[in-house]
């Protein structure tokens, strides 16, 4: 704890936000603008033969872009090399961008549509992933479908399964594709400058990932790119606005002039990512007195058409899928499933919520199938410490899942409520209320060697006058990022709060912290910029010839430093892997993750049986994510991740029929209103002296939605194995015998 | 045609457009941004004004029946104690629905709302918040009611 470390301070953009003040990259004007616009494929999978203008409409107004137009590769740099910036000779799903307009009056866009002609040759196309895997499937990516297949192992769990008188218990968990709906759309501008220096603005978690696409694109352009104020991201503006920039940098460079391009909502939720839609199967091997001996757990994710970022969400989907439990032999096999559907992409959380959703949903089922009691089922089977998980790593935090465990419990009154609402359900016919809970953990930072790779670094400079500069290219996308370094910086420094500056996250500026994703930021830039303070702070002491400790110490010190010349001192850090921390990605053994956040959530329900609604009455939120920087904006993370999870959970349904998403409006898509969410709520962070900050934004849309399922279950006494369990849905489930 | 209404305590006369909405009018003529196109089919409430004392969505209001009326954005809602109340409770996040939470939470506020919780989340169920989850929004509401009451008591005593 410091000055501001721990305290519940106002984010410091506040003001601006509430005024409406603050301009988003649809706010700005910019003289001489054109708008773009993106012509999409209208069939899921077909050769591209040819794209044909209508020779009698007045194409001279517009300006128009092809595949053509891209100066350097048309390939999108991700994981694998399969996703071209604009469709060729082929697209692979209904949207798919093959060709771009820009012109000074919006409107005329959508009409010059009407004139443009495609020569299709259609192929067979597959939407679900089960249908991909079978043998006879059209091909997605050849040649089977599959862009990625990992696997865990420890022990031998065939064998275990094949011991006299185990006993197999098998369950299979479904999930589906999930809508950010960030409340501002995807828009980015392009500026055109002189010399066709053009520097991208717009709506962004990570502005290095959109320079590095530029430069594949331009074939090798140092391109500035820079965030514009973003509302929302969730993990949608993490790897989407690479491309949306590629469009709007196209475009600028054709037509020499600034050309922004914002998606309507329903362009935006028909085309951008989506979370992918999951199959989890568990079998589980359970010996004679009870014990889970093994675990197999095959888990399958709906990728789309292309791989994007589908590898490393399938990682941390299976690094995830035996949560805070003991498995002594266990396989764990994930495969990535080509589809022809927009690429599914990064959301909050990055395939943890598919397979804790299925694991903690099977331990309940385990355990009610066994006549065990869920919770004390889940104790029996914590890891202890010294005890590894699969990949090898061994625990050394069980008193921490203990305790979040425990205290759970006790705020929920857990045993009290159970026996409470049971109690209240034979005195009411019509309704059932039930309690449920969720105990799981988030892996901070980026899988295995990732945080290595990325090697981040974070920048802080001294300016004479006394203000500190954050210059990273970590954004604020409303998780508050902005406010919390700051305060970590403020008391590193010795410097007040006012007196530190963030500046806009921009690639030619500022030093490249890595994508703003992974609940990363505040552990792992966050410690870049605590040893940067350091070295500063140490500066300022040594010309103040003593430490800083009042507060107006600080200005004494910064004139004392600066007298001598007035050059502003600039330090950066680059991030270094902790000594010990292994990762071997191809045997997926080592060290996953940099550290975990542990938590432990309650959910009570009640079902209306006359509506089949059902409605979150109480939440509980316990959490161990080490030292927290701001309790109030902290706690607004947990509020709006639960949020999101008991959308996916409840209501969120998104559904493919012949290639499309059913629900592509906000008319369609159900999210959460200030009239769906628990009236009671509460919220408690547990952590040590010493301890640093370990990673948040993602943990809370992890244990949600099977802690809210748990309680359904509880409610109606009827296994639920999917999600969304929409009111429809949850009718159908408990009238079997219904048409449909 | 030509308008003239009252925006944010000010009057303003401008062109209008037959099928132009209030929210395009609003943001591409006068430049009032804190009014949002969330969606531009009513469902999201971001680009709520405050129109002759009641909340209403501009992505559905024609710009032409602005002419003659009362109309507060964001902008005009300033050094209240609800803006207080949004910032100490953090009831904002992304700000990007914030404007149309404050002209939501104003028009409940104005139009004597109680600081029932029930009520109050009746008053915002239009407007979607994809952050926060809608607690702290929640806890800013009934604190500026509460301080709302405060004051006008204090004003009668």
């Amino acid at each position: 704890m410091g000055r501001f470390v721990g305290k519940p301070i106002p984010r410091i953009d506040a003001r601006d936000k509430l005024r409406g003040t603050l301009r988003y990259v649809a706010d700005l004007k910019v003289p001489g603008m054109l708008h773009g616009a993106v012509y999409r494929s209208p069939v899921p999978h077909a050769r591209l033969k040819g794209v044909h203008l209508d020779p009698g409409f007045p194409w001279n107004e517009f300006v128009v872009v092809t595949a053509r137009d891209i100066p350097g590769e048309n390939r999108n740099p991700m994981i694998l090399p399969d996703q071209p910036f604009l469709a060729e000779d082929r697209v692979r799903y209904i949207g798919e961008p093959i060709l771009l307009l820009a012109h000074p009056d919006p409107r005329r866009l959508r009409a010059a549509f009407a004139h443009i002609h495609l020569d299709l040759e259609p192929l067979p196309a597959v939407y679900d992933l089960e249908d991909a895997l079978r043998p006879d499937a059209p091909r997605v990516y050849p040649p089977d479908n599959l862009f990625v297949k990992y696997e865990i192992r420890r022990g031998t769990p065939e064998a275990v399964f094949r011991q006299p008188g185990v006993q197999v218990v098998e369950a299979t968990y479904r999930t589906g594709f999930q809508e950010h709906v960030y409340l501002e759309t995807q828009g980015m501008l392009a500026l055109y400058r002189p010399g066709d220096d053009i520097k991208i603005v717009g709506s962004m978690q990570c502005p290095f990932y959109v320079r590095n696409a530029l430069r594949a694109l331009t074939g090798g352009r140092e391109v500035e790119v820079e965030q514009a104020p973003t509302g929302g991201g969730f993990g949608g503006k993490e790897e989407y606005p690479s491309l949306l920039a590629a469009y709007a940098y196209l475009l600028a460079l054709k037509a020499r002039r600034p050309v922004r391009i914002v998606y309507d909502r329903h362009e935006d939720m028909a085309y951008t990512t989506k979370r992918h839609a999951s199959v989890v199967r568990h079998r589980t091997a359970i010996g004679a007195d009870g014990r889970i001996l093994a675990m197999e757990v095959e888990v399958y994710l709906n990728a789309g058409a292309y791989a994007t970022l589908s590898p490393v969400v399938l990682a941390r989907a299976i690094l995830h899928a035996t949560g805070v439990y003991h498995v002594p032999d266990v396989v764990i096999r994930g495969y990535a499933v080509a589809t022809n559907l927009p690429p599914s992409g990064a959301f909050r959380g990055f395939g943890a919520p598919q397979t804790l959703f299925a694991l903690e949903r099977h331990m309940d089922f385990l355990a009610r199938n066994l006549g065990q009691d869920p919770i004390a089922f889940r104790r029996r089977h914590l890891l202890k410490n010294g005890q590894a998980f699969p990949t090898g790593e061994v625990m050394q935090q069980a008193e921490r899942v203990q305790a979040v465990f425990q205290r759970a419990l006790e705020v929920s009154r857990y045993r009290e409520r159970q026996q409470a609402l049971e109690a209240w359900n034979r005195q009411h016919p019509n309704r059932r209320r039930g309690i449920g809970l969720a105990l799981f953990l988030h892996g901070a930072g980026f899988t295995g060697s990732g945080e290595k790779k990325l090697a981040s670094r974070a920048r802080l400079v001294l300016l004479p006058d006394g203000t500190v500069e954050i210059r990273i290219g970590s954004v604020d996308m409303g998780q508050g990022t902005l406010t919390v370094l700051s305060q970590i910086v403020a008391d590193v420094v010795g410097a007040p709060l006012e007196r530190v500056r963030y500046a806009t996250p921009n690639t030619r500026y500022n030093a490249d912290s890595g994508p703003t994703v992974a609940s990363r930021t505040v552990m792992v830039v966050g410690g870049l910029l605590e040893q940067a303070g350091r070295r500063i702070r140490h500066r300022l002491e040594a010309a103040l010839g003593r430490p800083l400790e009042k507060p107006e110490d600080y200005e004494e010190a910064v004139h004392r430093l600066f007298e001598a010349e007035p050059t502003a001192l600039e330090i950066t850090e680059a991030f270094r892997l902790p000594p010990g921390v292994e990762w071997d990605e191809e045997r997926f053994q080592g060290k996953a993750y940099l550290d975990y956040a542990w938590a432990c959530y309650v959910a009570e329900v009640e079902v209306d049986l006359t509506t089949y609604q059902v409605k979150p009455l109480k939440f509980v939120a316990v959490q161990d994510v080490g030292t927290v920087v701001n309790p109030l904006l902290a706690e607004g993370q947990v509020h709006g991740g639960v949020a999101q999870g008991i959308g996916f959970a409840l209501m969120e349904n998104l559904e493919v029929k012949d290639g499309r998403f059913v629900e592509s409006r906000l008319a369609e898509y159900i999210v959460p209103t200030a009239l769906d969410l628990p009236p009671e709520f509460e919220v408690e962070f547990l952590y040590r002296q010493g301890d640093r900050p370990r990673g948040l934004g993602e943990l809370p849309m992890d244990g949600s939605p099977p802690a809210v399922i748990n309680a359904v279950v509880h409610a109606l006494n009827t296994e639920i194995h999917r999600i969304p369990i929409t009111p429809s849905k949850l009718w159908h489930l408990l009238h079997p015998e219904a048409p449909r | 045609m030509k308008i003239r209404f009252r925006l944010n305590g000010r009057w303003i006369e401008t062109e209008a457009q037959p099928f132009q909405r209030a929210l395009d009018l609003l943001r591409d003529t006068l430049d009032v941004i804190s009014v949002k196109e969330g969606c531009g089919e009513g469902e999201c409430g971001a680009c709520s004004i405050l129109y002759n004392g009641k909340q209403v969505l501009s992505c559905l209001l024609p710009a032409v029946q602005l002419d003659g009326a009362e109309v507060w954005t964001a902008e005009g809602l300033l050094a209240t104690p609800l803006l207080r109340a949004f910032e100490e409770e953090d009831a904002l996040q992304c700000g990007f629905c914030t404007p149309g939470f404050v002209v939501a939470a104003y028009a409940y506020v104005l139009n004597g709302g109680s600081e029932d919780a029930a009520e109050i989340r009746r008053a915002l169920a239009g407007n979607l918040c994809r952050c926060t989850g809608y607690t702290h929004i929640l806890r800013a509401v009934q604190r500026a009611v509460k301080e709302h009451h405060a004051s006008s008591s204090e004003k009668r005593g």
